[in-house]
């Protein structure tokens, strides 16, 4: 490869004192500090960089920027990366993607030979039939997918997320985008300017003296107005109420960051995107556009080329003629379309150009062929906004066509003209996006309770009087009378649309869709307008009749990365957690809780509790701090059962259902005072019965005076049970715990371990004596740990989740959501006690008394024959020597205290009879016999150690 | 009585930086629920009453911060006509407070709302996600007993104390670019 290095040029960017070296498919290379990967490459004389999708013909760089659909290269185990944007650093190591076994000779080029069954639609028309084939098509389709390689290796990116408010946020850093970004801010509007590139200035960077000279001031502006600029960096969509979602690639943390700006004012100047042309061999590497060579030569001063012949239908087309001659650069022949001459080929051997086929016949002999021949107006985010752009003929561009009150249009999408009158413009919409913010920032100000009181009435909305920017005429410069490629990165060629059309997808919306055209890396930027035009000579219609497609989010293709951000799993932890940690729990999250599942043998800890004492960390109960004279008829309305005359120092257990009848939670409420009581749910329904609570309070008995305040991590809770329990409390409590005065289902307050304001209740979920401790939790490791020490010669120790499911399981204690179901409802429990229709109301009592005489299933404790079985959880209770489907088993565990399998079900009201057999289906098919047991409790069913 | 446990057990980087994280979650905290309208104080505003911290938290709800001794003497002001409960919240809620020029900027990664001055000013109450988080948000420039700011951008944050460790982590994680630290 020969050097293709310029003398130094009075706009470039790079630091020739500053050299980074590189690879290229393996080969060491070098450039400049400042260079991107393209300009590197093409620094260094490399010309073929990619081949195209499909038929992979080697392909050059066209446009040299973002755009560039034949700059996708991988770099390190970065795939699909914009070589004509990504900075060059040291040490890169570039390679050349989906080639095989190289760039220089890849074999999967052979596609080419059967290129012409290859159409669009292909694959939908071959790979359909025979069905049964399709995963061997897969296999063999996936070997020729385009794009880089990933590594599951890589550790995943930083990719973090920002909120913003900004006034005006400016898509796009050119000298429109600048001049309006400082015109706001001048007028007081916080602004937040986006440029793609790297630096702001837009084409003013590659440009003339005086260009750069606009360029430097504007800068200058931009940061004594104080505005907030975003380089490398795309809004890449615009969504309602100005919605804007910003991708940052220049964060100095973040390999990228989405910005959610919610902005009053959106200004779109993306500037204008300078469009192919179509014609045979218009994919052969050293086919550029004027902006292309441009940048090459002036900001990276490299050699595009050894020969040109450039054809100009505009001044940047003429600007990049005089450049390559300024360069030193040959330019062969200037093909001028203005008056009518026109490119037909650029022909030559597969990897480069020889000879341009000129309009009139002739030949000329060029490595380089620099087309300029008309603009698309990315109107993405006008497009996002409700706007539907229209063509204009005379400027053979499409341009917006509706004004919209909070996205305002500038530079050249929204006209053309001198620089003077598209600054003046701009400035005008800086001013008015201010105006107009300012009218939003004051109407969200006086409606925002927390934010600074307003003065004055809402000023009116401003008008738009701003001088509309003229179009220049321009050539209509779209297919030259041979076929070309259209989109590049789809490598769908201007025949495929053609053949498309004629198969009836004559719908430009079905037509992008059939062919895939616009729809690459690229997003339209480069080949909407050119695969209009193609279909409306297609359909013998204008381009107008035609009409566009509609240009959704993103403006540019978007990361997984950066659409995923940072992610947030809050988890939840009591204050007893550091002791699970360093004591050996496993833990398993419950919702968002991290709770000890055991300590390492959950059927020990089950022995122990029985036979000793065992403390477990129950924080997660929820629990609700109920205060005020109707708590009663609060409680009343949210349970089956009956609360008005709960005595203070007791706790009552009850039911809750939904409206339909289904149980919705259960739990416990003691009362602590006159007009004091803590109601406990499940953990799971901490949330769920708060907000229920507050419904009822807050839409049906709005005129009950009841406090409902959650103090779920307010307190931490321990239940202390076993034999032993009452010694271990009695051990660090002020509080008389005699069983003739704390007696079974009652709450004290007191002092526990020193600690003060503490509530012990007297209930028990694992069927032995049990003191449920809630311990202001700044305290609760130190109580914990005071329970711990004060019990070593009883036996204490901890016990996790599943012991305690255990032990809830071998007394027959039903867990809502896992013995209970979405269908569930409260007479299956089995607690007909606590169902009281003749209340005058509770939620869910009309279905209740409706349901009063069906068929419910009930829940009932069921005993395989063979001790040793144990079915899963959810095995299909079926009528013998069928399938017929009768109930289920809803929990089931092997029992360390009874040595054999205990289980809770599901079975119809028919079969709930102690002593009925049943047939349960394990896991592996097998049919086994099972019997319902007398009581729910397969342990102490007359609950005496409860009591004890 | 034993010493507060807080719910941040972690060891982090601490430094006199700019930008600082402190851990408040000892600090006493009320809740004060009333069909009155208490000390003046409106929904998402704040204000000193005494040496205490009033923040109305929510329409019919004050939160009362401070030492023990100034959220005591503040709650004898409530106006006890009506239907008014106070209710103890110090082991409830985790509190920090995130301190500095760059403070907004760290809230910005975390919490979709406006901290603009004018939005959101010094004594502004705000309920919000934070990192996912349901958290109130004081804005408290001026700093409560023990506690200066040095007139700095200043944020009161407290939310449920179970997720008071994961807040925490999430807030030095979004700190670090900004030099982050912890301070007592």
């Amino acid at each position: 490869m020969s050097g293709s290095r310029l003398p130094p040029q009075p706009a470039e960017v790079i630091d020739r004192a500053a050299p980074v070296d590189f690879t290229w498919n393996g080969k060491p290379l070098s450039g400049f500090a400042g260079d991107t990967i393209a300009s590197a490459l093409v620094g260094n004389g490399v010309r073929i960089v990619s081949r195209s999708m499909k038929y992979h013909r080697p392909r050059g760089y066209m446009t040299a920027d973002y755009w560039d659909p034949n700059g996708l290269v991988q770099v390190g185990d970065d795939p699909n990366v914009r070589s004509g944007h990504r900075l060059l650093t040291a040490d890169m190591e570039v390679s050349a993607q989906n080639v095989w076994p190289s760039l220089e000779h890849d074999v999967k080029a052979a596609s080419r030979l059967v290129g012409r069954f290859l159409t669009a639609g292909f694959y939908y028309k071959t790979f359909m039939r025979p069905q049964r084939l399709w995963p061997a098509y897969e296999k063999i389709l996936a070997t020729f997918a385009p794009g880089g390689r990933i590594d599951l290796e890589t550790p995943h990116g930083y990719h973090d997320k920002r909120y913003a408010h900004p006034d005006v946020v400016v898509a796009g850093g050119g000298p429109a985008g600048m001049a309006a970004a400082v015109a706001a801010a001048t007028a007081g509007a916080s602004v937040m300017l986006v440029e793609h590139g790297h630096a702001l200035g837009g084409h003013l960077l590659w440009g003339g003296a005086d260009d750069r000279s606009l360029a430097a001031e504007l800068r200058d502006a931009v940061d004594a107005a104080g505005v907030e600029v975003i380089t490398n960096s795309t809004v890449t969509g615009r969504y309602e109420d100005n919605w804007v979602a910003i991708v940052q690639r220049s964060h100095p943390v973040a390999v990228e960051r989405l910005i959610k700006a919610r902005s009053k004012v959106l200004i779109a100047a993306p500037g204008l995107i300078e469009r192919p042309y179509v014609f045979e061999g218009n994919d052969k590497p050293g086919v550029m556009l004027s902006g292309a060579v441009r940048r090459l030569i002036n900001m990276y001063g490299v050699r595009p080329g050894e020969s040109a012949v450039v054809f100009s239908a505009n001044a940047d087309g003429d600007a990049a003629a005089d450049d390559l001659e300024r360069a030193g650069i040959h330019v062969a022949s200037l093909v001028d379309a203005r008056r009518g001459e026109t490119v037909v080929a650029a022909r030559g051997p597969a990897k480069s150009v020889k000879t341009v086929e000129l309009g009139d016949g002739s030949k000329v002999h060029a490595d380089l062929l620099v087309t300029a021949t008309g603009w698309t107006a990315p109107t993405s985010l006008m497009n996002m906004a409700g706007d539907r752009p229209v063509y204009n003929e005379s400027a053979a561009r499409f341009v917006s066509a509706t004004r919209i009150d909070n996205v305002l249009a500038c530079g050249g999408l929204a006209g053309d003209g001198s620089l003077d009158q598209l600054v003046a413009h701009a400035q005008a919409t800086g001013r008015l996006a201010a105006d107009r913010a300012a009218v939003v920032h004051h109407r969200i100000q006086s409606h925002t309770a927390r934010a600074r009181s307003v003065e004055g009435d809402e000023p009116p909305w401003p008008d738009d009087s701003r001088e509309p920017l003229p179009l220049d005429p321009h050539p209509a410069l779209f297919r030259s009378s041979t076929h070309g490629i259209v989109d590049f990165s789809e490598d769908v060629g201007s025949k495929d649309l053609v053949a498309a059309a004629n198969e009836g997808y004559d719908s430009v919306e079905l037509l992008k869709r059939f062919t895939t055209a616009t729809m690459g890396p690229a997003q339209g930027k480069l080949e909407t307008v050119n695969t209009v035009a193609v279909l409306a000579e297609a359909r013998s219609e204008t381009i107008a009749e035609v009409g566009t497609t509609v240009w959704r989010p993103p403006y540019a293709p978007i990361t997984l990365g950066a659409l995923g951000g940072r992610i947030f799993e809050p988890v939840r932890v009591s204050s007893i957690q550091p002791w699970h940690e360093t004591n050996g729990a496993v833990p398993i999250l419950a919702g968002a809780w991290i709770r000890p599942e055991h300590y390492g043998d959950a059927a020990a800890e089950v022995r122990n509790t029985r036979a000793n004492v065992g403390i477990t960390d129950v924080t997660p109960l929820g629990k609700l701090d109920l205060r005020g004279p109707d708590v009663p008829r609060l409680l009343s309305q949210l349970y089956t059962n009956k609360w008005m005359k709960l005595p203070i120092g007791s706790v009552r257990y009850g039911i809750m259902c939904a409206e339909d009848g289904v149980v919705l939670d259960d739990g416990v409420t003691g009362r602590l005072g006159e007009e004091h009581y803590l109601m406990t749910t499940t953990s799971s329904g901490a949330g769920t019965i708060w907000e229920w609570a507050e419904n009822w309070l807050q839409t049906e008995h709005p005129e009950w005076q009841v406090h409902v305040t959650p103090v779920t991590t307010g307190f931490t809770s321990i239940n202390v049970a076993g034999p032993n329990a009452r010694e271990l409390v009695g051990h660090l409590t002020d509080i008389d715990l005699d069983p003739a005065v704390f007696e079974y289902m009652r709450v004290r307050t007191g002092t526990v371990a020193g600690i003060s304001n503490c509530f012990m209740w007297r209930i028990g979920f694992t069927g032995e004596l049990s003191y449920e401790l809630h311990v202001p939790s700044g305290h609760g490791l130190h109580v914990w740990e005071a329970l711990l020490d004060a019990g070593t010669d009883l036996g204490v120790a901890a016990f996790g989740l599943e012991a305690q499911r255990i032990m809830r399981l071998e007394k027959g204690h039903f867990i809502v959501g896992q013995d209970t179901d979405g269908l569930t409802k409260a007479p299956t429990t089995g607690m007909d006690s606590l169902i009281k229709l003749d209340k005058p109301d509770f939620a869910g009592k009309p279905e209740l008394v409706w349901a009063a005489d069906a068929d419910l299933p009930r829940i009932v404790a069921i005993q395989t024959a063979n001790p040793r079985e144990v079915p899963i959880e959810a095995a299909q209770i079926v009528r013998a020597g069928s399938n017929e489907i009768l109930g289920r088993i809803t929990s089931s565990r092997m029992s360390p205290t009874l040595k054999r399998s205990i289980c809770l079900g599901q079975v119809p009201e028919s079969l709930a009879v102690g002593g009925t057999e049943l047939t349960v289906v394990m896991g592996d098919g097998r049919r086994i016999k099972a019997r319902v047991m007398e009581h729910h409790a397969h342990f102490d069913p007359e609950g005496e150690r409860l009591r004890g | 009585m034993a010493e507060f446990e807080s719910p941040v057990l972690k060891e982090y980087p601490t430094g006199g930086g700019d930008l600082q994280l402190a851990d408040m979650s000892a600090t006493t905290k009320l809740l004060v629920r009333s069909d009155l309208e208490q000390f003046g104080v409106g929904f998402g505003a704040s204000a000193h009453v005494g040496e205490a911290l009033v923040c109305g938290s929510r329409p019919g709800e004050w939160l009362l911060m401070g030492e023990a001794g100034d959220c005591a003497g503040a709650a004898d002001r409530v106006n006890t006509g009506g239907f008014t409960n106070v209710i103890d919240h110090t082991h409830s809620r985790a509190l920090f407070r995130l301190t500095g020029a760059r403070a907004t900027s760290v809230l910005e990664k975390l919490c979709g709302l406006d901290w603009t001055d004018s939005m959101t000013p010094d004594g502004a109450v705000v309920s919000a996600s934070v990192a996912k988080v349901n958290s109130d948000i004081i804005r408290n420039d001026t700093g409560i007993a023990g506690n200066a700011t040095g007139g700095q951008p200043s944020y009161l944050i407290a939310c449920d104390r179970s997720f008071g460790q994961y807040l925490f982590d999430v807030l030095m994680d979004a700190g670090t670019e900004f030099d982050l630290t912890v301070t007592s």
